[in-house]
């Protein structure tokens, strides 16, 4: 017996006693230099609980628990709005970052008026030249529409069904600020491409914001950039619609969902 | 470190302070200076002593948690509920590949449309000339008609026939209106009732408002309809309210015949004497 210290946990003896093939051997030894530093074991249990969690059962719905499915089947797709505006939102995300690498937000080039833009010019350039570009704006654009639709479709279906009843109405409220915020991510979108119709469009918004009493010509600074319309403008609709709302709009979805995860879905009866 | 506390303490003449941990601030005296304040770990309240939350706002929530625990176990006893193994499907593969085929489905929607649909693109941004036609998309519609009610913002005789204000704030307003309304609807209608059947007024609401946005929509582009504007600004506001008295005809109607049916089977069961 030698009088030198052992280590117990000496993880590489016990390596070298094991016998096992390359891949064992490498995969074991990655995990030991990473857990060496990261302690990744602790979080190993956290998903060794997940995945005994994503084994667990969903409760049976209402409807399912008492049978009533031949007689509420056909109000399911209505049931499915909520998701259904989240699968477009998350499509729009995929199509509008890669949008993203082509576009230019800048009014430059505009010698003569009526002149196309820098920005404009980009949009005529993924539709023309970039490779598989004019469907990937038209997925955009699209699932845009197919967002705000079935958010509409959404609050309706809450509406009549009286989901948005006593425990819920915080959910609501937020619902109704989702619903803004959409409407807002729609509306800087159409300003981008800086054609006829974003410009007058823009136009009225910023005549809106001068309308308001007190903070009028602060919004109008804020969110346009100034009174008249130009290179602020596109930037500043630009950074909304790219940076601020998907931090933003993202987060409230997370928060809404939750909500509903915690307080239960209103269902049929 | 507690040990060095007690060596400190037993000499005599220490201010007699004791802190939580059996210590005392004596220590913690600068050269010359008054005691130093007791070092942040010292201070940090017990779990007892966090417990009590003897004052102020945390005293009064922690009431309320206290009660409405006691609340829910009080519930829980009552009951008659029992607790019985989740009648339900596995996460996996069930729900998962459900809501995939949902999910995929509905994407496979959206491209099919894109590909069919392309959109169009305009002529590019001329601050010079203003288009005949100025519109925000379909979903912006009732917003922008909302914008277009000017000829129905009130004059007043006492300002001489002034508008009191502009026709901007007019429409702003409007719209602020119509969000707090629908924000306050929660509020307005409780109870358990689910069904349109079961509240006929409130569904009769709903069906004014969405015929509401729709009509709202076309006077936004009141130029591209054929129809005039006093008319159509009658419209507007008419077609809501038909519609509204039309669907609460059929719900309450729709009631009597649930009813009936109800009272024929309950009377079929338990016929009367």
């Amino acid at each position: 017996m030698s009088l030198k210290k052992q280590d117990e946990m000496d993880h590489n003896a016990w390596l070298k006693r094991q016998d096992l093939t390359v891949i064992e051997t490498a995969f074991l030894t990655t995990l030991i230099w990473l857990d060496k530093r990261l302690r990744i074991v602790d979080y190993l249990e956290l998903l060794e609980t997940m995945y005994y969690r994503a084994n667990l059962q969903m409760p049976k719905s209402h409807t399912e628990q008492y049978d009533l499915d031949n007689k509420f089947w056909y109000w399911y797709p209505l049931y499915s709005l909520g998701s259904l505006s989240i699968v477009a939102y998350l499509v729009a995300a995929v199509s509008g970052a890669l949008l993203g690498f082509y576009y230019s937000p800048s009014t430059a080039g505009m010698a003569a008026q009526g002149d196309p833009t820098a920005a404009y010019d980009s949009v005529v350039e993924i539709m023309q030249d970039v490779q598989f570009g004019f469907m990937l704006r038209s997925i955009h654009r699209w699932s845009a529409q197919f967002m705000v639709a079935a958010v509409f479709l959404h609050m309706l279906r809450v509406y009549f069904t009286g989901s948005y009843k006593e425990p819920r109405e915080v959910n609501w409220i937020l619902g109704i600020v989702l619903i803004g915020l959409t409407l807002l991510f729609g509306f800087s979108g159409y300003v981008l491409p800086w054609k006829q119709l974003s410009f007058w469009a823009a136009q009225i918004g910023v005549e809106m914001a001068l309308a308001t009493p007190l903070v009028g010509e602060w919004v109008a600074q804020l969110l346009f950039g100034g009174f008249t319309l130009g290179q602020a403008t596109l930037v500043r609709m630009y950074i909304l619609h790219v940076f601020v709302l998907p931090f933003v709009v993202t987060a409230l979805i997370a928060l809404h969902v939750g909500i509903v995860w915690v307080q239960g879905i209103a269902e049929p009866h | 470190m507690t040990d060095d506390n007690h060596a400190t303490t037993d000499s005599p003449g220490d201010a007699e302070r004791a802190l939580t941990d059996g210590g005392t601030d004596e220590e913690a005296r600068t050269d010359g200076g008054p005691p130093a304040t007791v070092p942040p770990d010292d201070e940090t309240p017990t779990w007892s002593e966090r417990k009590e939350h003897t004052q102020g706002l945390s005293q009064l929530t922690y009431q309320y948690f206290e009660r409405s625990r006691r609340e829910d176990e009080d519930l829980r006893a009552e009951s008659t509920y029992v607790e019985r193994d989740v009648l339900g499907f596995p996460t996996w593969p069930h729900e998962t590949i459900r809501n995939l085929a949902i999910s995929s489905f509905f994407i496979g929607v959206m491209l099919l449309v894109s590909a069919l649909l392309p959109p169009h693109f305009g002529a590019p941004a001329n601050p010079g000339s203003t288009p005949a036609i100025i519109l925000p998309d379909w979903y912006l519609y009732w917003s922008f008609g909302l914008l277009h009610l000017d000829p129905i913002n009130p004059e007043l005789a006492v300002l001489g026939g002034d508008k009191v204000m502009s026709d901007e704030l007019y429409g702003l307003v409007t719209h602020g209106v119509i969000f707090g309304f629908i924000g306050l609807v929660p509020f307005l209608n409780k109870g358990s009732a689910r069904r349109p059947v079961e509240e006929p007024l409130w569904a009769a609401i709903g069906v004014s408002g969405v015929i509401f946005s729709v009509t709202i929509g076309i006077l936004a582009i009141q130029n591209l309809v054929p129809i005039e504007l006093d008319l159509l600004l009658n419209l507007v506001f008419l077609l809501p309210v038909l519609g509204a008295i039309v669907t609460y005809a059929v719900l309450k109607t729709m009631r009597e015949g649930y009813m009936y049916d109800l009272n024929r089977r309950y009377y079929m069961l338990r016929p009367p004497k």
